[in-house]
């Protein structure tokens, strides 16, 4: 039988697309999970995955085009299709909205969570958290359908049915408390509308948003400032700059603060971790990826180097370097921002000095790069000139206590004042 | 001492309610002045169902059994037993009426009789002794109006003295308009008597889609059940004469009388002012009374005249009196009519979805071609299914089957839930049987 695939739904409030790329064409044969397309959505770039297995009969939209979600990509000639799955053709709306792990599903998840990653694809302990995170609420059918239609978060409605399941009445009635979600509406209202400009919510916006609350909410913050004298990182820095920019690779402080910080995480594991309540035991994590918050025009994005660990310091810069003409082009695509386990923020090479980072959960702790300056230091009894890099650290305290967090930091300053030590462990 | 509840009535909406009260650890009483189990197990639901059970029996053996291969009897022979058939149904009802004793004891019900009076909104008098209490239920049920008419003495049977041992004359004259005068219509014309239901209003069975009504007055008429329409319902405009109702322009044979006309409820003498309305106690959501330790469900409240919404209602009061608010959805019981084949709907019907501007769909399927139902040699009906547009709910759901009283659980339960016609088309019904229509339906509603 033929199966329309359309273009899912990939992401909260999302409702067009752009082809970048077509992987396959007509009449070539594909299993279910290849990628069919590229597209563009905002920032993110993403790659469509079959739900089908069989042969690609038709294919809708050419490179450069832009589809609606809900609109046609392809059409697959299934074979051997029984009586029983074509039933289940027969209400594809409710089967994904049942399943939660059915193609449209996983791309939701990963939309979600494409901005401020936190999955960590491969290992055992994150399957049983990302099960976790998107836990099923006790609801009925229709109060699942009626919910989507309304763009109403069904986790946050409080059921009035047995063992507190979700009804239909339940979702109207939050709705009504709470109104409709966009606080747009409600200045529309109340304001000239000259005073004021209304634009919809990106979907970046709004991930940002949403992931900035989740922290907020469900992550006990805890801030550490302190400065670290860097004058001898500013030698070393201004000697291999030169030498990198022949490699045509541009060396900024922040790969020494990379590779210090994945080091200072190898010695004190509770900053590279991840607490998992449902099951009462914490997630130690053997690997070092640090996801570094990038500014674009449209919002924040959290691309992740991988392995800090184990690079070298040109190589670490060749990867900030890719990943920053990635974000330029509007490239960054999910898989360059998954798996993080910890996250670095240097608003300081834009202005200010300290802040108070928000944790990228459900990672440990974030740590910021404030601008680097001059300042009187003491040396010995002497009042010196020196270089001072300012760090802010916040920490998930549930996790981490407050020594842990003051040796962490202390490691972290010991290497980037000696950057010497950084090939000595 | 003390009662936390005591119970005027031990109907299915008094002893349900006792028994979980008792279950509860509340402090019970029940009061009641006849048979435990009340109009429905002793002169209701139960007995009615049994003789309509023993006549599709005789039925079947008669017209059906040779075909099936059944030989040894002369079809010529094959009679009905009226006595038979009472004696068969006192058994069971014996047989329930101990359990309900039973369960009484069990749980720590004491059950009291005798006639009740209440005295004030926390005392009830009962053969002399003055029972203190915080909560009353009442659950007195109801009964026919009384035909007002001049007839012969003898002529009109209330459903009452129906099931006992007496003679079934040739001419038989059902009033009523309800599912119970349909059913008793169909009971004598399965004897083989000659039937006359007469209808007060313009419909038989009020409470049906007007689908499913049609479909049974149909059904009714080629078996053979005269059907009169607009009959006064204290027969004015007819008189009595040389074994026949006889008006203008109408002679309706008839030895025997039955009342099935509208119920009124069966009020408990009081001394405290209770409201009533059109002959009910009246209530509201919580079937609280216009005093709030007193309750009033079941039949008494006139919100319905089923045996289980009565059980159902009673639940709710004693999560109420527990503190558990939760709303009650009378939409979501089953309304079981025992003709033949039997009918049985649940949710909105499509009269109600109509009035409503609702956007709904119609998926039906007959039970023509379904192998078990053939088997059976019960292939009529079908199964309807009236969801929503939009979401594909499930809005109400009517069965006619042979045994559509117990198909219609399923439909119950996927309203409960709040489910979608995409769940019912997905749920695997095993195969042969005669529930595959209803997923049938579902699959139909689907496309």
């Amino acid at each position: 039988m033929r199966y329309i695939f359309n273009f899912p739904d990939i992401g909260e409030g999302l409702d067009e697309g752009t082809i970048v790329e077509w992987y396959v064409s007509k009449g070539q044969q594909i299993n279910s999970g290849d990628s069919l397309v590229k597209m563009e959505t905002d920032k993110v770039v993403a790659d469509i995955p079959s739900p089908k297995s069989g042969v690609i009969a038709a294919i809708y939209g050419k490179v450069g085009e832009t589809i609606h979600v809900g609109n046609a990509l392809v059409e697959i000639e299934i074979e051997g299709v029984s009586g029983a799955a074509a039933i289940e053709e027969a209400a594809p709306k409710e089967a994904v909205k049942e399943e939660g792990a059915g193609v449209v599903g996983t791309l939701e998840i990963a939309g979600n969570n494409a901005f401020l990653p936190a999955s960590e694809e491969g290992t055992k302990e994150n399957q049983s958290t990302t099960e976790k995170t998107t836990k099923k609420v006790l609801a009925t059918p229709v109060a699942r359908a009626v919910a989507k239609d309304l763009g109403v978060n069904i986790n946050m409605v409080t059921g009035s049915g047995p063992a507190g399941r979700v009804m239909k009445e339940d979702v109207h009635a939050y709705l009504q408390k709470n109104g409709t979600s966009s606080p747009g509406r409600t200045v529309q209202q109340t304001v000239a509308e000259d005073r004021v400009e209304l634009k919809p919510l990106t979907q970046l916006r709004k991930t940002i948003a949403k992931n900035m609350l989740q922290s907020k909410h469900n992550a006990a913050h805890m801030t550490v400032f302190d400065e670290v004298e860097v004058s001898e990182l500013v030698r070393i820095r201004e000697k291999y700059k030169e030498i990198f920019l022949k490699k045509e690779v541009k060396l900024s402080y922040l790969p020494f603060v990379l590779k210090a910080t994945a080091l200072a995480l190898k010695k004190f594991k509770a900053l590279n971790a991840q607490m998992d309540m449902e099951n009462n035991q914490m997630i130690y994590k053997n690997y070092y990826n640090i996801g570094i918050a990038v500014d674009t025009e449209d919002g924040l994005i959290v691309p992740v180097i991988k392995d800090v660990d184990k690079l070298s310091i040109l190589q670490i810069a060749q990867k900030i370097n890719e990943i920053s003409e990635k974000a330029r082009k509007r490239e960054v695509s999910m898989e360059d921002m998954k798996d993080g386990t910890f996250t670095i923020t240097s608003f300081g090479s834009i202005g200010g000095q300290f802040a108070v980072p928000v944790i990228n959960y459900p990672q440990a702790a974030i740590l910021g790069i404030g601008r680097i300056l001059k300042k009187p230091v003491v040396k010995g009894d002497a009042v010196v000139p020196g270089t001072i890099m300012p760090l802010s650290l916040s920490v998930d305290h549930r996790i981490v206590d407050g020594g842990e967090t003051a040796r962490f930091i202390n490691q972290i300053m010991e290497y980037l004042s000696d950057p010497v030590s950084l090939i000595m462990d | 001492m003390q009662y936390d509840i005591v119970i005027i009535g031990s109907g299915p909406a008094g002893y349900v309610t006792a028994i979980r009260a008792g279950q509860l650890g509340l402090k019970t009483a029940i009061i009641e002045k006849d048979k435990i189990g009340g109009m429905c197990l002793n002169w209701g639901c139960i007995p009615s169902k049994s003789i309509l059970e023993s006549a599709k029996v005789f039925q079947k053996v008669k017209n059906d059994a040779a075909s099936f291969g059944v030989t040894g009897f002369d079809k010529k022979n094959i009679g009905f037993d009226w006595k038979q058939s009472i004696k068969r149904t006192d058994g069971i009802v014996r047989k329930l009426g101990a359990g309900i004793n039973f369960l009484f004891k069990k749980n720590g019900v004491e059950l009291i009789s005798g006639t009740a009076k209440i005295m004030s909104e926390n005392s009830v008098l009962v053969d002399n002794r003055l029972l203190e209490t915080k909560n009353i239920l009442i659950a007195t049920g109801s009964r026919q109006e009384k035909i007002n008419a001049k007839l012969p003495e003898g002529l009109v049977v209330e459903i009452a003295d129906l099931f006992r041992d007496r003679e079934i004359p040739e001419n038989i004259v059902v009033l009523g308009q309800n599912t119970v005068a349909v059913e008793l219509a169909q009971f004598f014309n399965l004897i083989e008597k000659k039937v006359t239901l007469l209808v007060p209003g313009s419909n038989i069975m009020p409470l049906a889609d007007s689908y499913v009504r049609e479909y049974m007055k149909n059904l009714l008429t080629k078996s053979g059940v005269k059907i009169i329409y607009d009959v006064d319902d204290n027969l004015s405009g007819f008189q009595y004469k040389d074994g026949a109702l006889v008006s203008k322009d109408m002679n309706i044979p008839c030895d025997f009388l039955l009342n099935s006309k509208m119920r009124k409820g069966t009020l408990p003498e009081s001394d405290i002012n209770l409201t009533i309305e059109d002959g009910f106690i009246k209530t509201d959501d919580d079937f609280t009374t216009n005093f709030p330790s007193v309750y009033a469900i079941g039949d008494v409240n006139g919100k319905s005249f089923y045996a289980h919404i009565a059980s159902a209602e009673g639940l709710h009061v004693v999560n109420h009196i527990k503190g558990i608010t939760e709303k009650i959805d009378l939409k979501k019981f089953p309304l079981n009519m025992y003709t033949v084949p039997e009918v049985a709907q649940i949710g909105e019907t499509e009269d109600e979805l109509k009035a409503s501007g609702a956007d709904y769909k119609v998926s039906e399927y007959s039970m023509f071609a379904n192998g078990k139902a053939m088997i059976e040699g019960e292939n009529t009906g079908f199964v309807r299914i009236l969801s929503d547009t939009k979401y594909g709910e499930v809005l109400g759901v009517q069965i006619v089957a042979s045994n559509a009283t117990d198909m219609i659980a399923e439909a119950g339960a996927f309203m409960q839930v709040e489910s979608t016609i995409y769940d019912i088309a997905k749920t695997v019904h095993a195969h042969p049987t005669i529930s595959e229509v209803f997923m049938e339906a579902g699959i139909e509603g689907s496309k």
